[in-house]
């Protein structure tokens, strides 16, 4: 038993993930502080601040990141805040677009107007440096070719002194980082960073010194963030498949850690 | 010879790195154009690396294909997938939409970029399972401290476990903000001396390796 | 008679002129500090008498005769130079007075060597009163001295590395403690030499502006060395294509140091792809195929980590890891023989070639740790001190190890 095939623990992990989607069982979300950080500072921002979402993600983090995307824009749209959107990895454009369309055309907002996704441009952090001198020779034009300057959505917007308020969501590095070292630390906007599940807890020293003021870990931070604007989506939807996989993982370590102890007692005896 | 690929490099390297060290602390807008037109350089250069690497995937695989090596048709498929993807991207100009409207390259990004990679992220879940069932064991007084953190993390970080033991969600809290950041903070903070120490070396041209191996001095 | 009465009413009639709101004392203006220009600082002295409903309005023009045009309004209560704003050797007023930045915008640019001039208006109710006009002219700045402490830690870290590296030439014998995961190295080379099959290394996601990056370039070339000698085959997959040309040449240079130009072969450096998963992917099915005998996954890493290591645990390979990304260690540790845990990756270099001026560089590193621990000691005691005896007096150090912008 100690030894098990690999093939039946992920036979497993996959009845734990399918199981639940099947039958949801639903409960409540605890929301943490970190969380709660992003959404107390959206909460109180002014109508039509200047809201900056960075996409820093491709597909292959998707599941966990785009919920908190999703989340993040519904509740920005519905505070009527600025939205400008972009990314630092190239094959995440078509993603972040998609989103942004989506998530408007259910709040009835429009592009230009009420949001602009600017697409990708290269650089990371030198990207960032060009952005804080001056966003439109960053980016002269949009995702669909519009020329920036001179859209009702950036108006007054000269360059990142001109943001209120700014979410990195990365899937690892061009993410929250170095958003900080090039972009908050020169140009004094506030920041706060969303994350895959597994670099969540390398970003609490950034958390406790104040150099983000939120951040959103995973699914279960996206999930909390959807209690928190009262509109479930995916992730509160997949809270289920993840308590019950925690499970299944926290009961085959405590069976392989009982069988480890009876098959030492039995070697010790043997001897 | 040796010039070229000596002392020309550690020449730049050293000249490069002193002046964008400094360049940290001019504010002046000189200073930022600076760093934003060797991006730039950067950028290209990067650009021009790419063809070397697809030089080496065609050689790679053409000489696999030539020897007959097993598993060679694999190599035909991702001769005809590269050629493929390139012809649609070319076609579609780049772009997954236009006017609303997919692309053929739009296609392909929803319909098999974007499930491969969700798919190859996905295996985590089943590795993780199958990591942890191995290593997770009280060998020792330490294994066994790293053991109950886990068991307490994985049971705080969920709905289930907060509702079944919602004392697990306040340790999970303390876990991650204290002990955690204070232990990141520790492995950064070497980390980061260490960077410095290496990037002053490779500027002093004291770390050489990076040019081609031969004795350091 | 008359007099108390009248004096009583000339008192009540004066009383509003005996409360005039007084103008604000030591207004200036004045370029600001350490920045990149288009943008002025203002500065007057706090009054015991500022509060909320007392308003504050900044008025500018770019003639002393106007017209002025208002750029801000505020309390009288706010906008005070707090702790911590500005560090004691550069701050443009002392902490406790009012301190307004302008920065150049929409409606009203500032240009670089172009006189201002700027007033206040106090305002309280129906009462209000003007400043004097001061003037200033922006101009962006060479040398930000709030980051004076930051250059200076950085000069003397330098110095120590130097000194270290010039003590270490003098007298090369210093010791280094064991890292078990670089001792492996010629265990897992013997082990896949014995067993006839490959050696598989990688050099991790980063390019070759990574530091992490270039410490797994310069380990893979000593590796290179003890595998050209033992005829070992090797494989490096990359996923950068500057990183896989630096590596084909430090990979060759190896097997000429060995003494063995012959066995090198051009192969041995492949790029797949720069993609994560597609990489993953590819170097999975490598080491299924192949089943290399040593795994090594040196460099940064992130999701495909976990993907990496648990296919090369399936296949039985010794697997060594050394990592900079501290959010991959705990994969890496449950999946790797040996993890070589954040700088312990930089110090390879200097482990197994035990050249003295690596060495030295490792015993500079020591003392920059040292260094920062007895600050972290230092001003936590110091920080706790003055919050207990309710003093500013150890702000003078504690500003010292202190990052301002």
């Amino acid at each position: 038993m100690i030894g098990i095939d690999r093939r039946i623990i992920f036979l497993l992990i996959a009845a734990a993930v399918l199981l639940p989607l099947l039958r949801p069982f639903g409960l409540p979300i605890k929301v943490s502080p970190e969380v709660r950080g992003v959404y107390e500072y959206i909460e109180a921002l002014p109508e039509r601040s200047v809201f900056l979402l960075s996409f820093d993600f491709d597909p292959s983090s998707k599941p966990e990141l785009e919920p908190q995307a999703v989340a993040l824009l519904r509740h920005a749209f519905r505070k009527n805040l600025r939205v400008i959107g972009m990314t630092h990895w190239l094959t995440g454009t078509g993603l972040a677009d998609d989103v942004f369309s989506r998530v408007a055309a259910e709040t009835g907002k429009e592009r230009g107007k009420d949001y602009v996704f600017l697409g990708w441009s290269p650089g990371a952090g030198s990207l960032i440096i060009a952005m804080g001198q001056d966003l439109y020779k960053a980016f002269p034009s949009d995702y669909t070719k519009t020329p920036t300057q001179g859209m009702p959505v950036l108006e007054g917007v000269r360059s990142l002194r001109d943001v209120n308020y700014m979410v990195s969501l990365a899937a690892g590095s061009s993410g929250i980082e170095m958003w900080y070292v090039f972009g908050k630390d020169k140009y004094r906007f506030e920041m706060a960073g969303g994350s895959t599940g597994v670099i969540a807890p390398g970003l609490y020293p950034f958390l406790r010194s104040g150099q983000i003021n939120g951040l959103i870990g995973g699914l279960q931070g996206a999930a909390e963030y959807e209690t928190l604007i009262k509109r479930k989506g995916t992730a509160t939807a997949g809270m289920d498949a993840q308590s019950a996989t925690h499970f299944v993982i926290i009961i085959l370590v405590l069976l392989c850690n009982m069988f480890y102890f009876v098959l030492r007692g039995e070697k010790g005896k043997a001897r | 010879m040796i010039f070229l690929k000596r002392q020309l490099p550690l020449a730049i390297t050293f000249v490069m790195g002193v002046t964008f060290a400094f360049q940290y602390y001019i504010p002046h807008p000189v200073s930022e154009e600076a760093i934003t037109n060797v991006s730039k350089w950067m950028q290209i250069i990067s650009g021009f690396a790419l063809a070397l690497g697809l030089a080496s995937i065609f050689h790679v695989h053409a000489v696999k294909i030539k020897r007959q090596v097993p598993g060679w048709g694999y190599s035909i498929v991702l001769y005809a997938a590269m050629l493929a993807t390139i012809v649609v991207g070319f076609k579609s100009g780049g772009e997954t939409k236009v006017d609303g409207a997919q692309t053929a390259f739009g296609w392909l990004y929803d319909y098999s970029m974007v499930p491969l990679q969700g798919t190859m992220f996905s295996i985590l879940a089943f590795f993780i399972a199958s990591a942890a069932y191995r290593a997770f064991r009280a060998r020792s007084p330490e294994a066994s401290v790293l053991l109950v953190s886990a068991v307490l993390v994985m049971m705080g970080r969920v709905p289930l476990g907060q509702f079944l033991l919602p004392w697990t969600w306040d340790v999970t809290q303390w876990l991650l903000n204290v002990v955690n950041s204070a232990v990141r903070r520790a492995i950064l903070i070497g980390v980061s001396m260490g960077q410095v120490a290496l990037s002053m070396k490779i500027i002093l041209g004291i770390e050489r390796a990076y040019l081609g191996g031969g004795k350091d001095q | 008679m008359i007099i108390a009465p009248t004096l009583l009413l000339l008192l009540f009639l004066g009383a509003p002129a005996l409360a005039a709101i007084p103008a604000p004392e030591g207004f200036r203006a004045l370029d600001t500090l350490s920045d990149a220009g288009k943008s002025l600082s203002l500065v007057w002295n706090a009054s015991p008498a500022d509060r909320a409903d007392r308003i504050v309005q900044v008025w500018m023009a770019d003639r002393p005769d106007g017209p002025f045009k208002k750029l801000a309004e505020f309390p009288s209560n706010t906008r005070y130079v707090k702790p911590g704003d500005f560090p004691w050797w550069a701050q443009p007023a002392r902490k406790g007075d009012h301190y307004v930045k302008l920065a150049a915008s929409p409606t009203f640019p500032i240009e670089d060597g172009k006189p201002y001039f700027v007033k206040l208006l106090v305002r309280e109710g129906d009462q209000e009163v003007w400043s004097e006009v001061a003037e200033a002219t922006s101009a962006p700045n060479v040398f930000n001295t709030a980051q004076l402490n930051n250059l200076v830690f950085v000069l003397a870290f330098t110095g120590v590395l130097l000194a270290s590296i010039a003590a270490a030439r003098r007298n090369p014998h210093v010791p280094l403690r064991r890292i078990a995961g670089l001792d492996a190295v010629e265990e897992a080379i013997g082990r896949s030499t014995e067993m006839g099959r490959p050696i598989l290394y990688l050099t991790g996601s980063g390019g070759m502006d990574e530091v992490s990056t270039i410490a797994a370039t310069v380990i893979l070339g000593e590796v290179a060395k003890k595998v050209a000698r033992y005829d070992t085959s090797l494989k490096v997959p990359h996923r950068d294509p500057i990183v896989m040309a630096v590596c084909q040449e430090i990979v060759k240079e190896s097997y000429v140091a060995a003494g063995r130009p012959d066995a090198y072969k051009e192969d041995s450096n492949f790029f797949i792809t720069s993609d994560q998963f597609s990489y993953t992917a590819a170097v999975d099915g490598i080491m299924l195929r192949e089943k290399p005998a040593a795994n090594f996954f040196m460099g940064s890493y992130f999701a495909e980590s976990l993907l990496l290591t648990e296919t090369g645990a399936s296949t039985g390979a010794i697997q060594i890891a050394g990592t900079d990304s501290d959010h991959q260690l705990p994969f890496f540790v449950t999946t790797c023989d040996y993890t070589l845990i954040g700088e312990e990756l930089y110090a390879a270099s200097a482990y197994l070639s035990r050249e003295p001026v690596l060495v030295g560089t490792l015993r500079g590193q020591d003392f920059g740790k040292a260094f920062i621990m007895s600050v972290l000691v230092l001003g936590t005691a110091l920080a706790t001190i003055g919050v207990v005896v309710d003093s500013s007096i150890f702000n003078y150090v504690l500003d010292l190890f202190k990052d301002f912008k």
